[in-house]
């Protein structure tokens, strides 16, 4: 179970802090909904461990997460754009996501083989992320955060802007991972999105 | 919980601690040496001392000959800098550039050595001159001084005002562009106000440069009159014996130096103070006439002239005898000194080069890992000290410092590659600077959440992006050490010259047609290590990386 309570952040020049509370049980998609500036950015990256909360906690399975870094999170971010380092090939890309020093074994280098066939990115291991297409970028992303296994997955706005179909194929597999047991954290505008994914709402 | 594997050297401490201590290492070397200097400047009577005419006429003619050329060079560069910015387009602009940066890393020595071709009693310019214009002309004393720091000084000042202006505003060239602004008025509007805030800084840079000047002075002072605080302490220590003179002179060049870069950063220094070889180009009315074409290219050509025709003269003089200078009289073996003074060369420049790529490196990492503001200031200080610290100075404290212990030359010599290191820290770690800084926040946000930490954020994410710019910085930290003669003419010993100091050798014996060779032998030798370092820094391969058929890692242009 993922338990926000009472998190409260504000920047420098913001007069009125935000205040989050929910919770979410493993399985389950929950929908941030609002408006531009409403905090959804903020509340993902508070979650991540990008920005400090100035009090409240996250709790999961019970412990804190407040005061751990980053990489001891047990969830994966997949944000609008910007999720993929540019100067390295797809296959690195997502190998950092299941290895931080690319140290992969012949069954890691099998499972990202299948991974992108089952993405529909065959044969684009090799590939620089500058040669893909926006929706080809967030395939790559999304199957890093996949092959990564950790239990909560970040997605901020992580379908606006693709085409119908990829947007399609991208929404199955999510139902596939929160199947499977993810608890999922979705950011967006999109009503189809909140829709076909989300289990729960939370308003800003 | 899948819990990530940890990375090697991740640890927060492994940024801080290293380039901390390297930092903190500088600064008390630095003191340390200092404090020596002090400790025998006490000994002689200071106010006697003063009131030597030989100490103020060496301070005067310090102070004039640097503001000399301070003056001419910033006359020289900057319109050369205004002209290379309105006219971005014309073919041989990027080798004119690189030309340029080369006098970052020219021998001095050498260099001299082709003005004396071109300005000496018999150099090509003086002929026609005294031929043609009746005019008179002697290169050795203050004319030769301020020439050699004006060609080596407009070409540096020239590229960081040019850096200064192509990164004026976008909206600002726009407007101008616009507005059809004349040079006198795109000058008042958009290039001043880019340069003015980096002038304190750059005047004090080619002040320090021409003040702690050295090997210039020695070769083309001409005599006693045309003497600096530089060269004073280094005939006070080699000749007269008298360290506690050097360190009352060491502790007069440090008083003003110092006080100079008090008043320039009283404002604060800007970091585009050096060269970061990354300039763009825009477009403006005031150089697209075709007159306006044309008086830019003739004042072009004549700095091209400027620059060039020494260079020119070195390769011409050295030719002929280089085949000689490796293989004398027919002999099949190479010649034993130019070899040992090559070896010797290298043996101190490439560890230089090396340390001084290292500990950029390191005190970069700590001056981005420290959250207190000390220990960023303490980094910035440690960084620029040698620009604040002359290296004789410097050399000279310590020499003193470890006197009773340097018994032999090897000992020497390790101090050389110390403080040649240093030396090169300031060029080298705003080289590094840029190319260190560019992960951008996404990058650092997913390598932060992935774990992609220490060493592995290092292996993935910066040494594709530091690759060249680190082949770069370790090719000039190198050349600045292969071309340095001031701290090896004062810790070296004369039977195991260094290659600038076997040069300098033969011009005191005469034997010009050898140091020519010698000269241009430096030069292929510097060139020789700029390919090298610059294959090394290119892509061999792409193992783990994009494919080759993709576009390859995004590098900046200086790279």
């Amino acid at each position: 179970m993922l338990e926000v309570k009472n998190l409260v952040f504000a920047y420098p020049d913001q007069k009125a802090p935000w205040n989050f509370q929910f919770s979410v049980a493993p399985g389950q998609c929950i929908a941030i909904h609002g408006a531009s500036g409403s905090g959804k950015s903020t509340l993902m990256n508070l979650l991540a461990g990008f920005l400090e909360p100035q009090s409240g906690d996250i709790l999961w399975q019970g412990k804190s997460l407040r005061h751990r870094p980053p990489w001891h999170r047990p969830m994966t971010s997949v944000f609008q754009e910007h999720n993929l380092f540019e100067h390295l090939s797809v296959e690195a890309n997502i190998g950092l996501g299941i290895h931080p020093g690319l140290k992969l074994t012949q069954e890691d280098q099998l499972a990202i083989e299948r991974g992108l066939q089952s993405v529909g990115l065959g044969g684009f291991g090799k590939r620089i992320p500058g040669d893909l297409s926006g929706g080809q970028r967030q395939r790559v992303a999304l199957l890093r955060t996949i092959l990564r296994q950790q239990p909560m997955m970040l997605l901020d706005e992580p379908l606006t802007g693709l085409d119908s179909d990829t947007r399609d194929l991208l929404r199955q597999l999510l139902l596939e991972q929160k199947a499977l047991g993810s608890l999922i954290v979705l950011a967006s505008h999109d009503d189809e999105d909140r829709q076909v994914l989300a289990d729960s709402i939370c308003r800003l | 919980m899948n819990l990530q594997p940890s990375a090697p050297f991740s640890r927060p401490g492994w940024r801080l601690w290293p380039g901390l201590a390297i930092a903190g290492a500088l600064v008390v070397l630095a003191m340390a040496g200092l404090g020596a200097l002090v400790w025998e400047a006490s000994l002689p009577d200071m106010n006697e001392l003063w009131r030597s005419r030989y100490l103020r006429t060496v301070v005067a003619f310090t102070v004039w000959q640097a503001f000399l050329s301070v003056v001419l060079s910033l006359l020289v560069a900057i319109p050369v800098a205004r002209i290379l910015a309105r006219q971005s387009g014309f073919p041989g602009r990027v080798v004119l550039l690189r030309l340029m940066e080369l006098s970052l890393v020219l021998p001095s020595i050498v260099a001299v050595s082709g003005l004396v071709s071109v300005y000496g009693r018999q150099g090509w310019l003086t002929g026609f001159a005294n031929d043609w214009l009746g005019a008179s002309w002697n290169l050795y004393g203050i004319n030769g001084i301020v020439l050699a720091h004006v060609f080596f000084n407009a070409p540096l000042a020239a590229r960081i005002l040019l850096q200064a202006i192509e990164s004026a505003p976008t909206s600002q060239l726009r407007i101008a562009a616009q507005l059809g602004l004349g040079r006198w008025w795109y000058w008042r509007a958009v290039e001043w106000p880019a340069v003015k805030p980096i002038m304190p800084g750059l005047a004090a840079l080619v002040f320090t440069l021409c003040f702690t000047s050295f090997a210039i002075v020695m070769t083309l002072g001409g005599g006693p009159a045309a003497t600096t605080i530089e060269v004073a302490i280094y005939q006070s220590l080699r000749f007269e014996f008298d360290a506690g003179q050097a360190a009352l002179l060491a502790m007069v060049q440090l008083a003003i130096c110092g006080f100079l870069w008090w008043l320039a950063a009283r404002d604060g220094l800007t970091a585009s103070l050096l060269p970061d070889r990354q300039v763009a180009s825009h477009r403006s009315k005031a150089g697209s006439s075709f007159w306006a074409r044309s008086g830019d290219a003739a004042a072009l050509g004549l700095f091209v002239l400027f620059l060039v025709t020494p260079l020119i003269a070195i390769l011409l003089r050295g030719l002929p005898g280089i085949g000689s200078a490796f293989f004398p009289e027919g002999s099949f073996s190479v010649n034993p000194a130019l070899l040992d003074a090559t070896l010797r060369s290298l043996a101190i420049a490439l560890p230089a080069g090396l340390m001084s790529v290292s500990a950029s490196l390191l005190i970069l990492a700590c001056g981005t890992a420290a959250s207190q503001p000390a220990i960023t200031r303490l980094t910035n200080v440690a960084a620029y000290l040698p620009l604040m610290v002359p290296p004789l100075v410097l050399g000279t404290g310590l020499f003193l410092l470890f006197r009773p212990n340097l018994g032999n030359s090897s000992e020497g010599l390790i101090l050389v590659t110390l403080i040649n290191a240093m030396m090169a820290l300031p060029f080298v770690l705003q080289m590094l600077r840029g190319p260190m800084g560019n992960l951008d926040s996404a990058s650092r946000q997913q390598a932060d959440q992935l774990g992609v930490l220490g060493w592995y954020r290092w292996r993935w994410l910066h040494w594709p992006r530091m690759r060249r710019p680190l082949a770069l910085a370790m090719a000039y930290g190198t050349g600045l050490s292969l071309g340095d003669f001031g701290v090896i003419a004062l810790f070296g010993s004369l039977g195991q010259p260094t290659l600038p100091v076997l040069l300098y050798q033969q011009l005191g014996s005469y034997r010009i047609d050898a140091a020519a060779a010698t000269g241009l032998w430096l030069v292929l030798l510097l060139l020789m290590l700029f390919s090298l370092f610059n294959r090394l820094g290119s892509p061999l391969f792409n193992a783990g990386l994009a494919s080759k058929s993709s576009r390859t890692v995004p590098e900046p242009e200086h790279a």
